[in-house]
């Protein structure tokens, strides 16, 4: 059992048991997963800043134009299968709305990963984004159940949806 | 630009955060009412991977008061205190810790104290430095030192972190100032200081 910790402009792959992927406090960064659940690939990347234009001689995974291509290549260079891939995006938030810059960051953010997995054809199962708040996330390979933490609470299941919340729904359906 | 600095240039660095900080400090005891110490600040250039776990515990919950700066050195200026210390602080002002001035008056130790540190930068190397009203957010370290961070991440993989402690004597709490300007801002610092 060990956390891999995948810090700013990082990414990570995946398929061993136990091994989960972790960033710890996502503000307006934006923490993208990817999970292959049937074969127990999962990748995650710390994605900093929508895009590269014009900065080619600094680490370009910390962009999303480059981190999602990557992150694509790397979990299928594990086993996942790119029509199988799921998506799972958390961060993205506002944490200082006031400061000029770093004001839409974390909402920039979120539209090119988004649009990226657009491109190439993944589709968004959950998300944890927006707000101001910042996130912490933990993803594990084996099982694909990603879990979501805020300052102060305890670990939350984003992803796959749980069952209890399942019933909820059904009686919002039957009113 | 990928810079880095030598030995000189960081001690330079680290004698105007030390001048800064001296003038913030004074602001600060101004408006508690209380004398104020500074620790001997640090000048570091480190990969931006490893910025927040040297700053502190990435999952610790802080508050944060962020200035931006806009004029010839762009950057932003942060200043860190536990959520305890925070409490302290106003009740050195005579707020209650949850009251809805609370985070308003830490707003303003922000604005004062890094607009003081401010002046003594632009006071000692002529730079236009021009602070933007301040922000401040409670959660983890973690994200508010990332999101900070992020504004200056599209030009270099370094965090230029000059930071310096003020310690409220009697109170035993602390505020850790960090000043993070992006790599031509540093350059251009330098330059004024004629060490570049």
């Amino acid at each position: 059992m060990s956390d891999t910790m995948v810090r700013m402009g990082e990414l990570a792959a995946s398929k061993t048991v136990g091994d989960m992927l972790v960033t710890l406090g996502l503000g307006s960064c934006i923490g993208l997963v990817l999970l292959d659940r049937r074969m127990g690939v999962a990748g995650l990347a710390h994605v900093v800043l929508p895009e590269s234009t014009g900065h080619a001689e600094v680490n370009r995974f910390k962009f999303a134009d480059y981190a999602v291509p990557e992150l694509i290549r790397r979990v299928v260079a594990l086993g996942a299968r790119r029509p199988m891939l799921e998506a799972v995006l958390v961060g993205g938030a506002s944490m200082f709305a006031s400061i000029g810059g770093s004001m839409e960051v974390g909402a920039r953010n979120e539209a090119a990963v988004k649009a990226q997995l657009a491109t190439a054809r993944i589709r968004v199962h959950a998300s944890a984004t927006g707000g101001n708040r910042g996130r912490t996330v933990r993803v594990d390979p084996k099982t694909g159940i990603v879990l979501v933490r805020e300052a102060g609470s305890k670990d939350t299941q984003l992803y796959p949806a749980t069952l209890n919340k399942l019933p909820t729904r059904t009686l919002q359906e039957v009113a | 630009m990928s810079a880095t600095y030598n030995d000189i240039q960081l001690d330079a660095l680290r004698e105007l955060a030390n001048i800064g900080a001296g003038n913030a400090s004074t602001a600060l005891s101004g408006m508690l009412g209380r004398p104020v110490d500074l620790t001997v600040p640090d000048a570091r250039v480190v990969p931006m991977t490893q910025a927040v776990e040297e700053i502190g515990v990435p999952e610790s919950e802080v508050t944060g008061i962020a200035l931006g700066v806009l004029g010839d050195m762009p950057s932003v200026v942060l200043m860190l205190l536990t959520p305890a210390d925070a409490a302290s602080i106003c009740a050195l002002l005579g707020l209650e810790p949850d009251s809805e001035y609370a985070e308003s008056a830490l707003g303003e130790i922000g604005n004062v104290v890094g607009t003081s540190y401010l002046n003594a930068l632009a006071g000692m190397t002529g730079l236009e430095l021009e602070p933007t009203p301040p922000a401040t957010a409670t959660d983890m370290l973690s994200s508010l030192v990332q999101t900070v961070l992020a504004s200056r991440a599209a030009v270099s993989d370094d965090a230029l972190l000059l930071d310096s402690s003020m310690i409220v004597e009697g109170e035993g709490c602390s505020i850790v100032f960090l000043l993070s300007p992006d790599h031509g801002g540093a350059g251009e610092l330098l330059s004024r200081l004629g060490v570049s």
